[in-house]
């Protein structure tokens, strides 16, 4: 057997784990339809079989298709077989409301949009909260901690969408500074102009700063404590009485914090990607929140089943990147330190 | 007994208070508000989008209803859903984490896979999904979707906190005076916890508060009466933000910010108390 390096198989491992976890995540999509009572996609089934009756082809042609998809008459098993495999190839199946689309391609163009709000301001968020935290926890009790923990505090549980309407009442329709929503002006053809990217920021700024005002808060308070737990600890008090200088005492604390808070980001990913479906509703933004909503407003099932798959592997796809970056700069796994 | 000098301590900590008459000033309003104001919220018997008068103290929305009477009963829902999905998910959470804890071994690792699976799937998106397939929502159901979905990171904490506590004396003894798992897990180990529970409890209600709000936006919230999440969602639908009817979407969003934060700081007040790793070096 090939012996691996403690970082190959820290990322193998967590390769492997990720990987049995979307299997999981499709296995759920799978199973709810068929759990829940009174099935509902047999229901929509129905329902689409009802239509047919008094009326054309189309519908009949729709039926057929999603009769085949989900697998109606086949044993359970070869149903799930059938998923997992088509899930895993990139077919999600067809879209009821947009007929006959393939769910894929009505997700695709959305991803974009979503991962480039995500993550620019993610990683934005992350920055100034820890740094603003970082100083609340090393200036401890001072009017700058106050204020940093006071507003953070209050950010943090502010809901996004709605800080999204709050943005967009004041900046767009009182003040007229930014557009009431969408992705880009209508009439323009996505390209790489300056002038088509100028715009493009022009109508990022305000989702982009409802999604950023609401994590600072969440990483500062985080910041903040764990900067405080390591003033504390023996080797800080040790270096403090032995005369190092502030400067250096501060970029001890600040660093080894910064470690527990890059694990940190691959939760917060998930939770700020949660609220940030909402929040692209709001701005009429056209990334998979709004699909999404349009695949719930018109109860199209595999759409809907579509945007979460898609989500969930975006995400674990993130969670590994981050996973990634952490094995880089924790020397612990760097040099196999950790658990054999 | 040590309860009045904690009170004491409590009560003498700014934050504390603030924090806590906050919180019970959205609980009054909720509670007695409609009491007080007793006027149908669903009733479409006012003029339409009307700005706060004397008759409509914050005004009516699109369909002629009074949004103070919304706001009022709204707060009762929302705190009513905050707290049983906290119930729910707390009560999944420790039977998995104290299972997992005390057990050890094989119960151990098989929840806490399931765990961990679990908290790599995103909580809000899970909900979205279950709440897409079901036609009838009443409070409890939205509670219990929110519930259900939430509790992985609770449970691996307790866990982690039991495992801390298992190799420390008094545990030993009890194990040798025969005590069974179950009163070793509740009378040993969980109140050695208990004010980390609260912490989580305050986080649980705001998950509970906030993810009803962010369903309803999308249309997957309670299918009927009033929560300051559907009013955020009527005012979503009928544009309230674009069309400058302020009335109608800032109270509703200022009452979960209110809610949400108070118990935040209440939480955060406490944690600077108890924890001694947070008292300020003097």
């Amino acid at each position: 057997m090939v012996r691996l390096g403690p970082f190959a198989r820290y990322l193998l491992m967590r390769a492997a784990f990720l990987l049995a976890t979307y299997i999981t995540a499709i296995t759920i999509v799978f199973l709810l339809p068929r759990l829940i009572p009174g099935n509902p996609l047999a229901l929509l089934l129905t329902q689409l079989y009802q239509q047919a009756q008094a009326n054309p082809e189309a519908i009949k042609e729709v039926y057929r298709t999603l009769m085949e998809e989900f697998g109606v008459g086949k044993p359970l098993w070869e149903q799930y077989v059938d998923f997992l495999s088509r899930a895993f190839r990139g077919d999600l199946g067809t879209s009821i409301a947009f007929y006959p689309r393939k769910v894929i391609e009505l997700i695709a163009p959305a991803i974009p949009w979503t991962v480039g709000l995500l993550v620019p301001s993610t990683i934005t968020a992350w920055i100034i909260g820890n740094t603003l935290g970082a100083i609340a926890g090393y200036r401890r009790g001072s009017y700058f901690e106050k204020t940093v923990l006071t507003a953070s505090l209050i950010l943090s549980q502010t809901p996004y969408y709605w800080l999204a309407m709050l943005l967009v009442y004041i900046f767009a329709i009182k003040l007229n500074l930014f557009p009431a929503g969408g992705g880009y002006s209508y009439g323009l053809v996505p390209s790489l102009t300056p002038e088509f990217i100028a715009d493009l920021l022009w109508h990022y700024t305000l989702p982009f700063l409802s999604i950023v005002l609401v994590a600072v808060g969440g990483w500062a308070i985080g910041m903040r404590v764990l900067v405080i737990y390591e003033l504390g600890a023996d080797y800080m008090v040790f270096s403090e009485n032995l005369g190092v200088e502030e400067r250096k005492l501060f970029r001890y604390a600040f660093r080894n914090s910064l470690l527990p808070q890059v694990t940190g980001l691959a939760l917060s990913l998930g939770s700020v990607l949660g609220g940030q479906l909402i929040t692209e509703i709001v701005f009429n933004y056209p990334g998979t929140g709004y699909i999404l909503f349009r695949g719930l407003s018109t109860l199209d099932y595999p759409l809907i089943q579509g945007v979460f798959i898609i989500l969930v592997a975006t995400l674990f796809l993130a969670n590994f990147i981050v996973d990634f970056i952490y094995a880089l700069i924790d020397p612990r796994i760097r040099l196999g330190y950790a658990q054999a | 007994m040590a309860v009045p000098t904690i009170v004491w301590v409590l009560l003498t900590n700014r934050r504390f208070v603030v924090g806590i008459a906050l919180f019970l000033a959205v609980v009054l309003t909720g509670v007695i508000g409609p009491l007080l104001y007793p006027v149908d919220p669903l009733s479409f018997a006012g003029p339409m989008e009307t700005p706060p008068c004397e008759k409509y103290p914050l005004g009516t929305d699109t369909y002629g209803r009074d949004v103070l009477a919304q706001l009022l009963v709204g707060t009762r829902t929302s705190l009513y859903v905050g707290f049983l999905t906290a119930l729910i998910a707390m009560a999944i959470g420790t039977v998995i984490g104290a299972a997992a804890g005390v057990k050890g071994g094989l119960v151990d690792e098989a929840l806490m896979a399931i765990t961990n699976v679990t908290l790599s799937i995103p909580s809000i998106l899970l909900a979205i999904l279950i709440a897409s397939y079901l036609k009838v929502r009443s409070l409890e159901v939205v509670a219990a979707i929110l519930g259900i979905t939430s509790w992985p990171w609770y449970a691996r904490a307790i866990r982690a906190q039991l495992l801390s506590l298992r190799e420390r004396e008094f545990i030993y003894l009890s194990r040798m005076a025969g005590y069974s798992d179950l009163r070793l897990a509740f009378e040993d180990l969980l109140p050695n916890i208990a004010t980390y529970i609260f912490m989580a409890m305050v986080l649980f209600i705001n998950g509970g508060i906030l993810g009803e709000a962010g369903l309803s936006i999308i249309g997957l919230g309670p299918t009927q009466g009033v929560s300051l999440g559907l009013m955020l969602q009527w005012a979503t639908l009928m544009e309230a933000f674009r069309r400058g009817l302020w009335w109608w979407f800032v109270p509703p969003g200022v009452m979960i910010v209110a809610a949400t934060s108070s118990l935040m700081i209440v939480s955060t007040a406490m944690d600077e108390v108890f924890n001694p790793r947070l008292r300020e070096r003097g």
